[in-house]
């Protein structure tokens, strides 16, 4: 191992809006034992936002954050971390974080900067010109009213065609809550684009000439990238294929690793049809298809390619092309995006023509991605729709909103299925206009705050996947018992954890998952098959905690946890196993600073526990287990009446998840009353001055109220 | 047959099924046989006498006996009855245990969607939607897979396959013998949740 350092870029941009001051900091001695991403948002917060601040209030921080890992040739290295106080939280904004993939970490990484700490409020609205140490404030009063689309056109033409824009639309313009800040066209960050209207500053646009530094072996290295390659699946780390293959013992109809030969991009030009084995490192690329598992078999025939974030392999965001929508809808034949954006327009209908995976469902996304990737407008996981149609359904949009408003909505268009229903639905939204764009535009805490409607009715429906805090569920109890639970519990927005899910669907046979789980987790009963729930044990409390450690690890590295951990492969001569320090061999070899599992994890840890504190500071709350680490009814109840613990159900008992609470805070050595760390663990994990504000403001355990 | 003419048959016929492997086929003694005297292995060894033990090579009758002792001591190949009762090989590092079954079961497609039914029920476990046998490595026409379904229902070896339809409409097929109706009905229900729940 070489003695120099690398990994990091070395600075942190740090801009005042309200001066116009640009100054930086030197990252590895402030923020080096945070790595970056979340762990320097949350550092940032700690240190420089009091409690009280409100998201759009100009004292609240924007963190754009990348990793130690970001911007080398790590696979899937290309996240940036948005952290800031977030305005969809309820009932109070508390921190939480919006995540974006695409290139714009690379390139602020080139550029020379860690992180982008964005402060105080423009006078006017103006963007954010980096090109290396050339760092200006430029007007943006031509850019504002405009989309994502020509803000990022227009920037780019200023800049060259190099350089990645982060941009918000006319959402982000008007403080929406529900706004996003969007790079290379589909790379979205959700939550704070309001955020970043609030502040004025339209966009940022990066360009960097440099390169990250790796300080270890080359040779090394490269073999270890190559491993890293070895053990990747699919998209989400799926390991084995959606169909049976000659090279793979396994196989699992639900996958998401869908490419196989004979398959074609039949709008690429000219079609690209997949040939060889599948399997080798050269098809990686090849196997997933987002379009075509979202939105069905038919977006074989539209799709282009596969595009995504720097250094990753998966592509998850398929480009698709539907020339017919051009001339039906006025919008661009093209688009691109993934999960939960590819699913924007279709999910805002209650039925469509032909299906959910019919034509008209295909035109419904096209028309969905044109609208809300250009007024830069954020779902918050599907819940705005499910909002809708649950305020739909009951009747609450007609008892909420005036006639004349009510009856300017185009139902006929809704009823009927009609993609052009989204040309009238998503604009009141995205541009705040009238009661419902007001409203809606805030997210489930809108319905909350201006209609007076019960949190506890949404948390008692299970259609509509409400889990707290004004956020829906994220992998929870439908995919992984109380260890999914317990995770849903501990943010203040939905969870964004991938770690467990992850390797539930990683589509291996339950007795391969158990035999892997019993190596990570200690024992096979770390993991059960889903709706096949045992009680709680000690080992999905360890793998809840894995679970969230790795998030904020990745979160703060650059790394994705869409995609990781790589824990379980597609490789039969390994047994299916992965690698559990793969983060932290990568890390050594980056920085020089060696590393082992146990190390990185406790910076995770440290992490997730600068998040626990910044949480319950902001709160003014010692008892988390009371008023935080909430799961809503619904987690409690099975819609045909199946008692816990019966096979087909995901209901889960209350003295159970009780029970997996105290487990949980047992392993993470946090106090079982409250949910709160205790002295030792800020000591432990490096936060001793942490504990010791906690204490003055008698939020450790055993202070007096 | 000395040592080292046994080591030469062991390889000959092993490159055999590797290489039936690697193109996705299944290998009895027999064909491995007809492979090496296509080869002309045999027309080869003929001329070839071993010295130490001043004896001629194997006959092709020689070979036939020793193949089943060599192939199945192989420790990179694998062999299983298959349907047509012979004995079949494999290597399934190239081609998968999993597969060859199914390659095997081809011509009975009644055996396939069953015991391929049975395998997912048994360990994944999972119910299988039906539109799976549709496409490779089954290719079974609708039509054909719809027979199938009769026939099952009729024959009392096949009671255990049953079905479930989700409410979207889509079908899936479980056995009863590793997966209880309730539970498969759960299963198939997330399976067709999950392009919702990204």
């Amino acid at each position: 191992m070489a003695a120099t350092t690398g990994g990091f870029a070395g600075k942190v941009l740090r801009v005042d809006l309200s001066t116009g001051k640009i100054s930086t900091q030197d990252t590895r001695e402030k923020y080096g034992d945070v790595l970056g991403g979340t762990g320097l948002g949350y550092q940032v917060l700690w240190e420089e936002v009091p409690p009280g601040t409100g998201p759009f209030d100009s004292a609240n921080k924007l963190v754009f954050a990348t990793g130690v890992l970001a911007g080398t040739g790590v696979p899937c290295n290309g996240r940036t971390a948005v952290t800031t106080i977030f305005p969809t939280c309820w009932p109070k904004p508390l921190v939480g974080s919006g995540h974006m993939g695409g290139n714009f970490a690379a390139k602020l990484k080139y550029a020379g900067y860690d992180a982008l700490i964005v402060e105080g409020r423009a006078d006017r609205p103006v963007w954010l010109f980096i090109r290396d140490a050339r760092v200006e404030l430029r007007d943006a009063s031509h850019l504002w009213g405009s989309g994502i689309r020509r803000t990022n056109l227009e920037i780019s033409q200023e800049m060259g065609a190099d350089c990645s824009v982060a941009a918000i639309g006319q959402a982000g313009e008007r403080l929406a809550p529900m706004a996003i800040v969007a790079n290379s066209l589909s790379h979205s960050a959700g939550g704070v684009g309001g955020v970043m209207g609030s502040k004025n500053l339209k966009a940022v646009g990066v360009q960097g000439s440099g390169a990250v530094r790796i300080a270890g072996d080359k040779g090394e290295w490269e073999k270890l990238i190559k491993f890293h390659l070895s053990i990747l699946g699919g998209n989400n780390q799926h390991v084995v294929p959606s169909f049976p293959t000659p090279q793979s013992e396994y196989y699992n109809p639900a996958s998401r690793w869908v490419g196989e030969p004979g398959r074609r991009w039949g709008a690429a030009e000219p079609p690209v049809e997949i040939t060889g084995n599948i399997f080798d490192l050269n098809r990686i690329a090849y196997r997933t298809n987002s379009a075509a598992f979202f939105l069905g078999e038919g977006a074989w025939k539209h799709t282009v390619r596969g595009n995504g974030c720097t250094a990753c392999p998966i592509r998850c965001h398929t480009v698709i092309k539907v020339p017919s929508v051009a001339a039906k809808y006025g919008i661009h034949e093209t688009a691109q995006n993934t999960c939960s954006g590819l699913n924007f327009g279709r999910a805002f209908f209650k039925a469509l023509p032909g299906g959910f995976k019919g034509p008209t469902a295909l035109e419904a996304c096209m028309v969905g991605m044109h609208l809300a990737d250009d007024l830069g407008l954020w779902c918050n996981y599907g819940q705005l729709q499910r909002d809708f149609l649950k305020l739909q359904r009951e009747g609450l949009l007609k008892a909420k909103l005036g006639a004349t408003e009510y009856a300017s909505i185009a139902w006929d268009k809704f009823e009927s299925g009609d993609p052009t229903f989204l040309f009238d639905i998503l604009p009141r939204i995205g541009e705040r206009r009238g009661e419902l764009g007001q409203v809606l535009s805030q997210g489930t805490a809108g319905l909350f705050r201006h209609w007076s409607m019960q949190e506890d009715d949404w948390g008692r429906d299970h259609a509509a996947r409400y889990w707290k805090m004004g956020h829906p569920k994220h992998h929870s109890s439908e995919d992984d018992g109380q260890c999914g639970v317990i995770i849903n519990t501990q943010y203040n927005r939905d969870a964004q954890c991938h770690s467990h899910t992850n390797f539930v669907r990683n589509g291996l046979p339950l007795s391969v998952q158990k035999r892997l789980a019993a190596e990570i987790w200690g024992s096979p009963d770390a993991v059960d098959g889903a709706g096949d729930y045992t009680p709680m044990n000690l080992h999905k409390a360890r793998r809840a905690r894995w679970s969230l450690v790795r998030k904020e690890l990745h979160d703060s590295l650059g790394l994705c946890n869409w995609m990781g951990p790589w824990v379980a492969s597609p490789l039969k001569e390994r047994g299916y196993r992965g690698d559990d320090s793969l983060e932290s061999r990568f890390y050594s070899l980056a920085t020089g600073r060696k590393l082992d599992r146990e190390g990185l994890d406790r910076m995770g840890e440290r992490i997730f526990t600068l998040h626990r504190a910044l949480t319950m500071r902001d709160m003014g709350q010692l008892d988390m287990r009371a008023h935080h680490d909430l799961a809503p009814a619904w987690v409690f109840k099975d819609q045909n009446g199946a008692a816990p613990f019966t096979k087909g159900t995901i209901r889960m008992d209350r003295d159970d998840i009780s029970r997996a609470m105290d487990l949980f805070y047992e392993v993470m050595g946090w106090d079982k009353a409250t949910g709160a760390p205790t002295a030792e663990a800020y000591a432990r994990l490096g936060l001793k001055e942490v504990g010791k504000a906690m204490h003055a403001q008698k939020l450790m355990p055993g202070d007096a109220a | 047959m000395s040592p080292e003419e046994q080591a030469r048959l062991t390889e000959a016929a092993t490159e055999v099924v590797l290489q039936a492997s690697r193109e996705g086929r299944l290998t009895s003694r027999k064909d491995v046989l007809e492979a090496l005297v296509a080869d002309g292995y045999f027309h080869q060894a003929a001329g070839h006498v071993d010295t130490d033990n001043a004896r001629q090579t194997p006959t092709e009758e020689e070979a036939a006996i020793a193949l089943a002792g060599i192939l199945a001591g192989h420790p990179g190949l694998a062999s299983f009855e298959g349907l047509s009762g012979e004995t079949v090989y494999h290597a399934p590092d190239l081609l998968s245990r999993t597969f060859a079954r199914i390659l095997d079961r081809k011509g009975s497609p009644l055996l396939l969607m069953a015991e391929e039914i049975r395998a997912n029920s048994r360990d994944y476990p999972r119910p299988v939607p039906v539109e799976l046998f549709e496409a490779p490595p089954f290719a079974l026409a609708p039509e054909e897979i719809g027979h199938v379904l009769h026939a099952m229902a009729a024959d009392p070896g096949y009671q255990d396959i049953s079905f479930t339809t989700a409410p979207t409409g889509a079908v899936y097929l479980f056995s009863t013998l590793h997966l209880e109706r309730g539970y498969a009905a759960f299963l198939a229900l997330r399976a067709e949740s999950l392009s919702e729940n990204p």
